[in-house]
């Protein structure tokens, strides 16, 4: 279904897809609501949202596939688009989508995302290819950095995505300021009590 | 030595020291200082040029590869 997302508390909790195009966000988005959105080896398929639903653990997600977009400064129609619904659903949580084998451009959207001060969970998608290619892609350590649930996901076979789905309930707000900190190896003086040593096994208890 | 990317040859490697336009485009596409690259197409009559970081390629107008400094004959 395409158009205007129902709002009413049936709908639960609205998560938005963002990443950059041709990560796999609809294969994922397909993945875990059953439905059908076109799915192609092109950057730009996905130039108007689509939304579905699932319940997991007993709680509704409304999932909205966003047209893929490089950064929140939107220069086409389709990262309009992206920029709009975040705009949109201040209160949704955003399931923000790398490509396993192109992590560090991801990132570069996932942390203007995160400045939002949104809840986030990152899935890092197309693990199959990073796999063939030879790439490791640090879960665990990318989580304890960032403070939010990590997810290795591979849509097209649905490795991850029960995982991701469980985990969604996880999503946490970024803290911008202690991952900076992290990064130049100092530890926050108030860690998050939520977040945890990062073993990846948990995806932030 | 310091060149503009632009100018750097077919299938040379170098890194990124200087990006001289607004840099936002660029970096949300990957393309960052101290990034190394490589010249994988330049088009003729002043077409656009394609460079590989990683298993990134990007393409790029002539205009905005002239404002790019990159350096040649470094193996970081």
């Amino acid at each position: 279904m395409t158009g205007r997302t129902d709002r009413s508390p049936e709908a639960g909790t609205v998560v938005l897809m963002i990443g950059n195009p041709n990560v796999g966000k609809s294969a994922l988005f397909n993945r875990m609501t059953g439905a059908n959105a076109v799915v192609s080896n092109y950057p730009g398929t996905t130039v108007d949202f689509t939304s579905g639903t699932f319940i997991e653990g007993g709680h509704t997600y409304t999932i909205i596939d966003v047209p893929g977009t490089y950064s929140l400064e939107p220069r086409d129609a389709a990262e309009e688009v992206a920029v709009r619904m975040l705009r949109d659903y201040p209160e949704a949580t955003v399931m923000i989508v790398l490509d396993a084998t192109k992590t560090d451009r991801g990132l570069y959207v996932a942390l203007e995302v995160m400045e939002r001060g949104m809840p986030c969970i990152v899935a890092v998608n197309m693990m199959d290819a990073a796999h063939e290619k030879k790439i490791t892609v640090d879960i665990a350590g990318l989580q304890r950095i960032l403070g939010v649930p990590v997810v290795s996901t591979t849509a097209t076979s649905g490795e991850g995505v029960r995982d991701l789905a469980e985990m969604l309930r996880k999503a946490q707000v970024a803290d911008i300021g202690a991952i900076a900190q992290r990064l130049r190896g100092e530890e926050p003086e108030h860690e998050s009590v939520r977040t945890c040593g990062g073993c990846g096994g948990c995806g932030g208890c | 030595m310091q060149i503009k990317l632009s100018d750097l040859p077919y299938g040379e490697r170098a890194v990124v020291r200087e990006i001289r336009t607004p840099a936002h485009d660029l970096n949300c596409l990957g393309l960052r200082i101290g990034k190394e690259l490589k010249m994988i197409t330049k088009q003729p009559i002043k077409g656009p040029v394609v460079v590989l970081l990683g298993e990134l390629e990007i393409a790029m107008g002539l205009e905005t590869a002239e404002q790019i400094v990159v350096e040649t004959g470094t193996d970081a």
